[in-house]
């Protein structure tokens, strides 16, 4: 039962940050089509993924009553199709799905506070991922919450930054911007008591 | 889902001993890592300082990582029980030293035949992983899983440690009443014989002679018949059984074959008639022959279960007639309770020798399961097939009743008592059997 809600809230947020980086439809560069259709390609395929560990270790635990199968040849399309699966559950979806939801979020006009609640539903869906991997409880993260906090923080402050007009017009005030955020991310790594 | 090599540890229940281990990175890490590279990859392509934002919790999450993890864990294994009885529940204990602050989960793996449950840390830091066996023999319990992470998740390591066997009896079935014979042999037990004797069963009365017990006298009797009456008793005798379980051929669904059902039935036999403290003597009529000479006792009960455990797969004699065996292990005038599917020609041979010298003996079919219909175009020859195999288990049983050998059906979940109940309420007069 768990298992079966914390399946459904990574299901439930891997929706939310496709849709939430594919919003606004309206004003994307080209390249947004094709970014969101691999987007959803590997949400698919890594909730399937996950479901599929889930239920390999039911499925386990439901044949120990019995004898091994004992099924020493398998045909053409069998052994082919455990290759692909094999194949399948070898790739990093999730990785795939963070690179293709902050792409597709740079093909989109700039909106600070839109990207920075994507990094929180983000957030979130690493912690939901990782739970219902370990089967650990949301507790476990308690520890981890003066951390994630100060990252909050300076998420805001990024978005602030970005969100004040520029100084001036040139490309210079938008590397400014970005290496400011850096060092402020860098400085607060450095000085946090961890 | 992990790539890393598990390591696998065969432990004994024993004293602790230090497992290696190697920490690698969990995969929450690389999420993390990836979060906040292609972050801050975007914010210097785009020139957006937000993205920087977006990765500034993951690279924060990241700096918990340490390499001062523990590289060695101590590991102490305890079997709760190394007897148990099917169905019946176990537990494994482990425990886990020197995790410092790292957190470990622990999963049974259940082998074949055995169901594992969710395993429970103890206030005493043992975690207790309970496991239940589902089938009678010498079972491996499984493999338990530990994984361990780090505090805050960024390293993982796993270790695979083998649990040893357990031996797992078969369960026993139920037998309440006994069959025993008319003529027993003159043995001290707890059956009621026809002789009479020194037990408590009242048999009648009879004239006192000198020498006879006063206290013993039957003063009612006494004063109706003007004599002195004394009250007689019946003596209360052993007998010898001889249990032959007949595992030469196993057919059904595992669990329920018949070798299943013969074993399950011959260890409740055995064990009953031991606990009227009868002289019980076992026979396995396997690939081998192996046999347990006849005595009493409770440690004729465990090397009746040694031997059942082991039926049809130890050494033993070749098999052959039952003829050779000594007399120990086939006393004279015995019961003979017979467990079989009767699907071996040899044993039914050996029946019929049984018979023919003199031995009082039943048998017990426990064949449940039946060839298959068949489909397609074979069905009609399948099912031709299947009358005949049909009427030749009807023809052996017919020829062994013909003998006097009487043969039951046991479906392996009623009590034994059923089957058996026609010669259970009175003693068997074996006499006239052979007389037939």
């Amino acid at each position: 039962m768990r298992n079966a809600r914390s399946l459904l809230a990574v299901c439930l947020l891997e929706a939310a940050i496709v849709a939430w980086a594919a919003l606004p439809a309206a004003g994307a560069r080209p390249g947004a089509k094709p970014t969101l259709i691999a987007a959803v390609c590997c949400a698919v395929f890594g909730l399937a993924k996950l479901a599929a560990s889930s239920t390999a270790v039911r499925a386990t635990a439901d044949q120990d009553r019995g004898l091994p199968e004992g099924k020493l040849f398998l045909s053409a399309p069998e052994r082919m199709w455990q290759q692909a699966a094999s194949a399948l559950i070898a790739v990093p979806w999730p990785q795939l799905l963070i690179v293709a939801v902050i792409g597709l979020e740079a093909l989109h006009p700039p909106a600070p506070w839109h990207t920075a609640v994507l990094g929180l539903v983000l957030l979130g869906y690493l912690a939901a991922l990782q739970i219902a991997e370990s089967g650990a409880r949301l507790a476990m993260f308690a520890v981890q919450l003066p951390l994630i906090a100060a990252g909050i923080g300076l998420a805001a402050i990024s978005v602030a930054a970005a969100a004040l007009p520029a100084s001036s017009t040139g490309s210079g005030s938008g590397w400014l911007a970005v290496l400011a955020a850096v060092a402020a991310i860098l400085a607060a790594a450095l000085a946090l008591p961890v | 889902m992990n790539t890393v090599a598990e390591k696998t540890v065969g432990l004994t229940a024993g004293p602790r001993r230090e497992l290696p281990i190697t920490w690698q990175l969990s995969a929450h890490a690389r999420r993390l890592a990836t979060l906040a590279i292609a972050g801050l990859l975007f914010a210097v392509i785009t020139r957006r300082a937000e993205f920087a934002g977006l990765a500034a919790p993951a690279l924060l999450l990241l700096i918990g990582y340490r390499a001062d993890r523990p590289s060695a864990i101590g590991a102490e294994l305890a079997t709760g029980a190394e007897l148990m009885t099917e169905g019946e529940q176990g537990a494994v204990l482990l425990r886990l030293t020197g995790l410092d602050a790292a957190q470990a989960r622990v999963r049974l793996r259940p082998a074949p035949w055995i169901t594992g449950g969710d395993a429970e840390l103890g206030a005493d830091g043992w975690y207790r992983l309970p496991f239940v066996p589902h089938r009678w023999g010498i079972r491996p319990v499984g493999t338990i899983d530990v994984t361990m992470w780090d505090r805050w998740r960024l390293t993982e390591c796993w270790l695979t440690v083998g649990v040893p066997s357990v031996t797992c009896h078969p369960r026993l079935a139920v037998l309440d009443s006994l069959v025993v014979l008319s003529k027993l042999p003159a043995r001290l037990g707890e059956h009621t014989s026809r002789h009479p004797g020194e037990g408590i069963e009242f048999d009648g009365v009879r004239d006192f002679v000198p020498g006879d017990r006063q206290r013993r006298i039957n003063w009612p009797a006494t004063t109706r018949r003007g004599t002195l009456q004394l009250n007689v008793f019946t003596a209360e005798r052993a007998q010898n059984v001889v249990v032959l379980i007949d595992v030469s051929t196993d057919v059904g669904e595992p669990g329920r074959s018949s070798a299943d059902l013969a074993v399950r039935a011959a260890a409740g036999t055995a064990m009953r008639y031991l606990a009227a403290r009868d002289r019980v003597a076992v026979i396995s009529f396997g690939r081998k022959l192996q046999w347990i000479a006849s005595a009493t006792g409770r440690r004729q009960a465990d090397r009746i279960m040694n031997l059942i455990m082991t039926a049809g797969t130890a050494a033993g004699q070749p098999l052959g007639g039952l003829s050779a065996l000594p007399h120990s292990a086939l006393p004279p005038g015995a019961l003979v309770i017979v467990f079989s599917p009767l699907l071996s020609l040899r044993l039914v041979e050996a029946l019929r020798e049984l018979r023919e010298r003199g031995f009082a003996v039943i048998v017990v079919d426990v064949l449940v399961a039946q060839p298959s219909g068949g489909a397609g175009r074979n069905r009609a020859i399948t099912q031709l097939a299947r009358r005949i195999w049909r009427m030749e288990q009807e023809a052996i049983r017919f020829s062994l009743r013909e003998l006097g050998i009487p043969v039951v059906a046991w479906d392996g979940q009623a009590p034994l008592d059923e089957p058996l109940a026609p010669y259970t309420r009175r003693p068997w007069l074996t006499t006239e059997m052979v007389n037939r």
